[in-house]
């Protein structure tokens, strides 16, 4: 039984800022105070740092939301490069907005607060109070469409999976801060399980209408499954940091239910709520109940704004680990030693 | 400027799309029939049919070809 005393073990300390705090100085204090959104801040961080440092976790990373055109690219990028995540599931979205920057475009500053018709009228696009000119995308799907005719004539009207697709983008972006680039030279795979919601999907239809145009580009969208459950089913533990939520957060989650693994990690920064139901607002706890996370899961719910607290964390545990932390993800780790035998 | 919406030309066609703001359009219809689908703003084909919602393309397009004579003079 609880005694009273049990519920009074842990005294808060109060968040004091000197001069010179680091970045995980300040987290520490978060975790002094164990309270409300810090509290729950520095234990995402604790539960990201205990991933990446557990040699047997695969690491996967749920990106949905607006994030990637509004400054988080080139983190994401430098997460794959540093092998800090093993891989990506995430909206075509996400990976568009990737690739406008990779072949040359922008997204700019912009405001909430301006006439919309007007932008309409100049061919600008505006995602809360990020811009991104209508040319942005259309060079972009152009080049998109030559992609295509390439890959397809390589596989020969053959079925690609969605990763064997992004994988296929990637090789033929040049810009190293490009996520997609990334996951093809670090060989980190990225799900696209709604591919088709996106300008991916919508230049396929400029792609395949072309007159007398052969082979025309296939995806399956059931191939992923068999590949993202098998890295599950392989790895001995797995985790996930999850922005915002949706489709990537579920495809995470219905691979660790369906390899019979649940996950033993979980981070999700959402500003959702469990109340309507819907999955990226849905509790942890809840997905106890379906088999996808274990109940001893170290996991936490982070309510907040992506783009501010994922940065907090990735700096945070970076310098916790070091600047020379390498680390080598396990089925890296089995595939040398397979290599070797 | 006043005929600007009015102009019969790629930038007020409904198959347009910004390709080099606003000089130079990208055409679907075109890039369909496997024709070079960038043209000018300003100019047309046979295939033209009015945009449903206007934008700014066309008198964009009329300022910069006058600046471009206006130097040139």
């Amino acid at each position: 039984m609880i005694e009273r005393k049990d519920y009074l073990q842990d005294p808060v300390v109060h968040i004091k800022i000197s001069k010179k705090l680091t970045v995980d100085q300040l987290m520490q204090q978060f975790k002094n105070s164990g309270s409300l959104g810090a509290g729950r801040l520095a234990t995402a961080c604790d539960i990201y740092e205990n991933m990446i440092s557990d040699p047997e976790c695969t690491v996967f990373l749920a990106l949905s939301g607006a994030v990637i055109p509004a400054g988080m690219r080139t983190l994401v990028a430098d997460l794959i490069r540093k092998r800090f995540v093993d891989v990506v599931v995430c909206t075509g979205a996400s990976m568009v907005h990737d690739a406008i920057e990779a072949v040359g475009g922008h997204h700019y500053k912009g405001s909430c607060v301006v006439s919309d018709h007007e932008l309409y009228k100049h061919h600008i696009f505006r995602i809360y109070d990020v811009f991104v000119t209508e040319e942005d995308y259309v060079r972009l799907d152009y080049q998109l469409s030559e992609m295509y005719d390439n890959i397809a004539a390589k596989h020969k009207g053959e079925s690609l999976s969605s990763n064997e697709f992004t994988w296929e983008i990637g090789k033929c972006l040049k810009d190293p801060n490009s996520i997609l680039r990334a996951a093809y030279e670090e060989n980190v795979p990225i799900f696209l399980p709604a591919v088709r919601d996106s300008e991916f999907g919508f230049i396929h239809w400029l792609h395949s209408s072309q007159q007398n145009k052969k082979p025309i580009l296939q995806l399956d969208a059931f191939k992923d499954v068999p590949t993202i459950s098998g890295i599950c089913s392989k790895s001995p533990k797995n985790g996930m940091v999850v922005i915002g939520g949706g489709v990537p957060r579920n495809t995470i989650q219905s691979a660790a239910l369906a390899s019979k693994k649940g996950l033993d990690y979980g981070v999700v920064i959402t500003m959702d709520r469990p109340e309507i139901g819907g999955l990226s607002g849905s509790t942890l706890e809840e997905a106890v109940s379906w088999g996808k996370i274990k109940g001893q899961a170290n996991q936490v719910m982070v309510i907040g704004d992506a783009l501010m607290v994922f940065p907090f964390m990735v700096a945070s545990v970076t310098e916790r680990l070091g600047e020379d932390f390498r680390r080598v993800p396990f089925l890296e780790r089995e595939r040398l030693l397979e290599q070797r035998c | 400027m006043k005929n600007a919406k009015t102009l019969k030309c790629c930038g007020n066609c409904d198959a347009h799309n910004s390709y080099d703001y606003p000089s130079k359009i990208f055409c679907s219809t075109r890039h369909a029939q496997n024709k070079d689908p960038i043209v000018d703003t300003l100019w047309c084909c046979e295939d033209y049919s009015r945009v449903c919602q206007e934008c700014y393309c066309v008198r964009e397009a009329l300022m910069e070809k006058e600046g471009r004579e206006a130097a040139q003079r």
